[in-house]
Formats: structure tokens, sequence, C-alpha cells
């Protein structure tokens, strides 16, 4: 057996491709290439050509990937899948070269079902124009990452995404009901629960479909999706709060969730760190006094007697809990804001204060409410140390938003500012480390190293067995059973491991 | 209504110091104190009317996200009163 272990492809290949896509659905152009490389992760720019795929695809059907990823095998390319290229962690980018496999003209409404409430839709189309299309029928697909208004569907579920208000609506992996998916073999097939392509509940045979989201692409690509679909809100509410200190912030967070309304669908905490940074630069909160250290701020959605009813109970447990409103502009404004994170342009400052470009690197990691501040004060301190060593990170504080109605746990990021065109092979060598350090403390204080990013990424990677145990030798078992010729996004994951035999 | 100036959108109201780092010339607009802008990256010159357009836009985008998720934002302040 001989395992895709490296990039390059022959002109044979690239002949059988150009024949059943069409030359204009096979690139080779550099530009078109160097574009499809990296994401908003952090990456290490000084190397860009180490991840240069060796051609981009852009299929128009499911069948046309199924035949891609045939072809794949048969020469033994990697295949990287590729949707909005959105993605925190590195899903999308090559680490063998290969084929980018981008998604984006899968982008047709196929099915809109209004007396179900779902529609069926191509792995390419973006939630924000879906939502422009669905508002119409008073329908909305309440599926709200951080990069709302550019990411893809697929992209969503190949990374098993975290949506702002999954409290309230659940996340992709709920709000999915199945989805057409090609093997890494090229075979065709389509997850959910149960057969039915609209069932949200079925007990028969294995439950497949979360196997096959959050793979990062590695089990093979979606194509076609089937979505749950609610009525539009008819109201949101979106109160940010302040506190004199992140304790008290950390103890009112847990009793606003707590109040248990049926409308609330997440909240969010800010730490001292988070509120200094924005005080440096963000036009809401550069007026602030003094004593505004730290933050909470909670989203209802729902009908309007019910947003108002909850809304006053809210706004009661958070004053009894040391917090003060901060009024209507700046929480209408701050989570309007909070759909479309990727649009700001950013700054850091050098140790001298000085402004430079930097672009924003979030790490995340799922806490539970209890180890919050531990994690907290331990990321901080890992930060500080990059940024004692060199001026090309900066520390821009930690948000901690709930994933669950309950409050049992929190996405719980730390956003850190890189000077990327100063990035060099010692100053990548301190982020991996720091990566690395960040994961640790996640899977010290028994959590997990990703809720919504994915954790294949160099550095935190390593700690992936550690976290999962068993369950990552499973991962290993699947990987070599479902892709034989390891072509489908090699190098992720550390599942090298899983084909050692063959590499031997 | 005021005729267009080149010279006038040249001139941008004096700097009202915000905080350590932060001034404001035009309210609610503010901009990175211009001594941490000497090094590595230098402050462009806008003319007044586009600086206002784009804080402008930033509203209208933030407006029509809030109708995009929802038909009615209620407000806090109202609650409050209550």
């Amino acid at each position: 057996m001989t395992v895709a272990t490296a990039g390059g492809i022959g002109d044979e290949a690239l002949a059988e491709l150009a024949q059943f896509l069409g030359p204009e659905h096979l690139i080779t152009s550099r530009p078109a290439r160097l574009h499809r490389a990296r994401v908003p992760a952090p990456f290490p720019v000084h190397r860009w050509a180490d991840h240069l795929p060796d051609a981009v695809v852009l299929p128009g059907s499911t069948e046309q990937v199924a035949e891609i990823v045939r072809i794949a095998n048969r020469h033994r390319i990697p295949v990287v899948p590729r949707s909005g290229g959105t993605g925190l962690t590195d899903g999308a980018v090559p680490l063998r070269h290969g084929i980018l496999l981008d998604l984006k003209r899968l982008d047709r409404i196929h099915e809109l079902d209004l007396e179900n409430r779902t529609c069926t839709v191509g792995a390419g189309v973006n939630m924000l124009k879906l939502n422009e299309s669905l508002s119409k029928h008073g329908l909305i697909y309440p599926d709200d990452p951080a990069s709302y208004p550019c990411s893809l569907v697929g992209g969503r579920i190949g990374t098993s995404g975290w949506s702002l208000i999954g409290s309230r609506y659940g996340h992709t992996r709920d709000l999915v009901l199945s989805f057409v998916h090609v093997l890494p073999t090229g075979d065709v097939v389509r997850f959910g629960d149960g057969g039915g392509p609209k069932v949200s509940k079925s007990s028969t045979g294995y439950t497949l479909k979360p196997l096959f989201m959050g793979h990062q692409g590695t089990l093979g690509v979606a194509t076609e999706a089937t979505l749950k679909l609610y009525p539009k809100p008819e109201a949101e509410l979106s109160p940010f709060w302040a506190f004199d200190d992140y304790e008290t912030a950390w103890r009112a967070l847990r009793e606003i969730v707590w109040t248990d309304c049926a409308t609330f669908a997440g909240a969010v905490l800010f730490d001292e760190q988070k509120v200094a940074y924005l005080r440096r630069d963000d036009e809401a909160y550069i007026p602030q006094p003094e004593n505004v250290r730290a933050l909470v701020c909670a989203v209802l959605y729902g009908n309007e007697d019910e947003v108002r009813a909850a809304g006053k109970r809210l706004l009661r447990t958070a004053r009894a809990n040391g917090a003060r409103y901060l009024g209507d502009e700046i929480s209408q404004g701050d989570w309007a804001a909070r759909h479309d994170r990727y649009a700001t342009p950013l700054h850091g400052r050098t140790r001298t204060g000085q402004v430079v470009p930097m672009s924003w690197h979030c790490e995340d990691a799922a806490i539970n409410w209890t180890e919050l501040p531990a994690v907290s004060r331990k990321w901080h301190d890992i930060v500080a140390r990059l940024r004692e060593r060199t001026d090309v990170f900066d520390d821009w504080g930690m948000f901690a938003y709930t994933s669950a109605r309950t409050g049992v746990d929190y996405l719980t990021e730390i956003d850190v500012g890189i000077w990327e065109q100063e990035l060099d092979d010692e100053s990548w060598a301190l982020w991996v480390r720091a990566k690395r350090d960040i994961a640790a403390v996640a899977v010290e204080h028994g959590g997990s190293i990703s809720a919504c990013h994915g954790a294949c990424r160099e550095g935190e990677v390593d700690l992936v067995p550690d976290e999962l145990g068993g369950g990552y030798d499973v991962m290993k078992a699947l990987k070599r059973r479902l892709d034989p010729n390891n072509v489908m996004n090699p190098g992720k994951y550390g599942f090298d491991g899983a084909f050692e035999e063959d590499l031997k | 209504m005021k005729p267009y100036r080149r010279a006038d959108q040249k001139t941008p109201p004096p700097p009202q110091q915000m905080s350590d780092v932060a001034i404001m010339r035009f309210e609610h607009i503010f901009e990175v104190d211009p001594k941490l802008m000497q090094e590595h990256v230098r402050q462009h010159a806008f003319p007044n009317w586009d600086t206002q357009r784009i804080a402008a836009s930033r509203h209208d985008h933030l407006d029509w996200m809030h109708r995009h998720w929802a038909t009615v934002v209620v407000s806090g302040e109202e609650l409050l009163d209550d």
C-alpha cells in the first residue's frame, strides 16, 4: 500500500481532473493557490510556500466532488477541502500540498420545505445570504459564528462549529439535520439521525452524524445539508453590564444564566485585560470610567412579550449581583458587532506603546464555570511570557461565552494580536510552545482543548491523545479504515501515526 | 447646505484628549493618539467628510444587523424604567 504523504500532481491526474471539471474549474495559477494556502488561524507567513496546494478545483456537484476524490485515490494525491476558509484552526490549510477542493460553487438552495421548516442547501452557501432568502418567509437559520457574514455551511460541518446563540438554538451539530457526504474513497452517503433526511431524533442504528462533523476534512467532505429552521425572532434584547472587578462579574454571570429564561440565547464575560484592551481603541469603551473593569452581556431572542418579561428578570438579577447597566447605545451596538468579528481592522502595540499592524488570533477551549478564574490567570501568564520576549505578540484579553443553557461550560478564548510580518522561525517556535501550554491548561482543568475551532494545529495537537485517551486510538483506527490511502487532509490530527506500517 | 470647500475638508477640528492613548476630533469618533503612530504605522490623512462617512457606514451596518436578526430591538433602559 502507498499512502499520500506528499503533494505533486502529475500531468495524467491534471488531465483527468480537467476532462470532467472543465479547464475553467481547475486552477493552477500561483495567486489562486496562494490565496487558498492559509486561514485566519496563526499561520507561519514566513513559510507560506510550504502550504501551497498544487492545484485548486471548483466542483459544481456532489458527483464531481466524488470523482475528484476517486482520482486522488488512484494517484495518491492529498485532498484538502475548503469552504469559506474562515476557520480558526488550520483544517483548510494544506500540510502536504495536493488538491485544494474549494466548495464555493456548491452555493444553491436546493429546497425550502415550509411545511416542515427545513431547507436543503449546498455546502458553499453562506448563512447570512441564506437568511436573507429565509427572511421573506419569516424564518431563520440561527447558526451564528463570529464569521457569520463570510463562513459557509460546509465549513461549519467540517469543524462542528459553535454558535454565539447556541444556548437558545443549539450549535451546528444540532441545527444540521442531515448531510450528503463524500467518503475518503469517493463513495457518497447521507448522514443524519436515521435514514430520513429531515429527522431530528432517531434510534435506528449507530448515530453517525456527529462522527462526520468536526473532523477537519480528514474523513471526507460534506457537499449538501438539510437544515432546521426557526421563526425569525420578533424581538432581541442584549443588555451589557459593568462591574468593579472580574470576580464579581464572574459570579454575576452564573446568576444571570441560572435565571433559566426560555428566550436566553447566550451570555459573555469580558475579563479585566479585555476591558483594558477595549479601553485602548474601542469607541464604546474609551470614555468609560475607571471603575468599569469587567463586563457581562446577555442576549435574548424570541417572541416580544417573552423577551420583555425575561429581560426584566435578567436586569433585576444583574443589579442584585453588583452590575451597572451600560445603556442602550453600547448594549445594542456592541451586540450587533458580535455577529461580524472578521470585519474589524486591527492593530496592536509594541511594549513602548507604538502602533503596529496585527492580526487577531483567538485561542479557545471549553472550560467549566468553576475553572474560569484559574484558567484565565494561567493563560494570561503564558501570553505575558511571550510578550516579555518579543513585540510580535500582544495580549488582547479574554472572553468566556456560554456554550449551553445551564452554564455548565464556556467557550473560553484568549485573544492574541500577532504582528505577522515579523514572524520568523524563532518567534513561530515561541508561539507553538505557548499554544501547547494554553492547551495543557485546558486539559489540566478538566476541559477540552477547543470548544469551537478544532484542535489539529501545531502545538495543541500534541495534547489531543492526552485529552481523549483511548478515544484517540479509536480515531486513528477509523481514519485508517475509512481513508486507506490517507488522501483526505494528510498530516492533520497526528494521523500519520495511523499509517506507520505503510510508511515503513 | 454648506458649500464644499476642499481646504475645509483637509483641516480637521482640533483634537480633544480622551485618554492616554486616544483623541477625539468629531463627536463619538475616536482616533489613536498620533504620537503612538510614529515608528511603524503612520496615520493617513482623511478628508473630514470621509471620516464621518466611515463612522456613519458602521452605524448603518449595525442597524442592518439588528433588522436582520429580529423585527424589534427591545430597550433595556425602557425595561429598567418600568
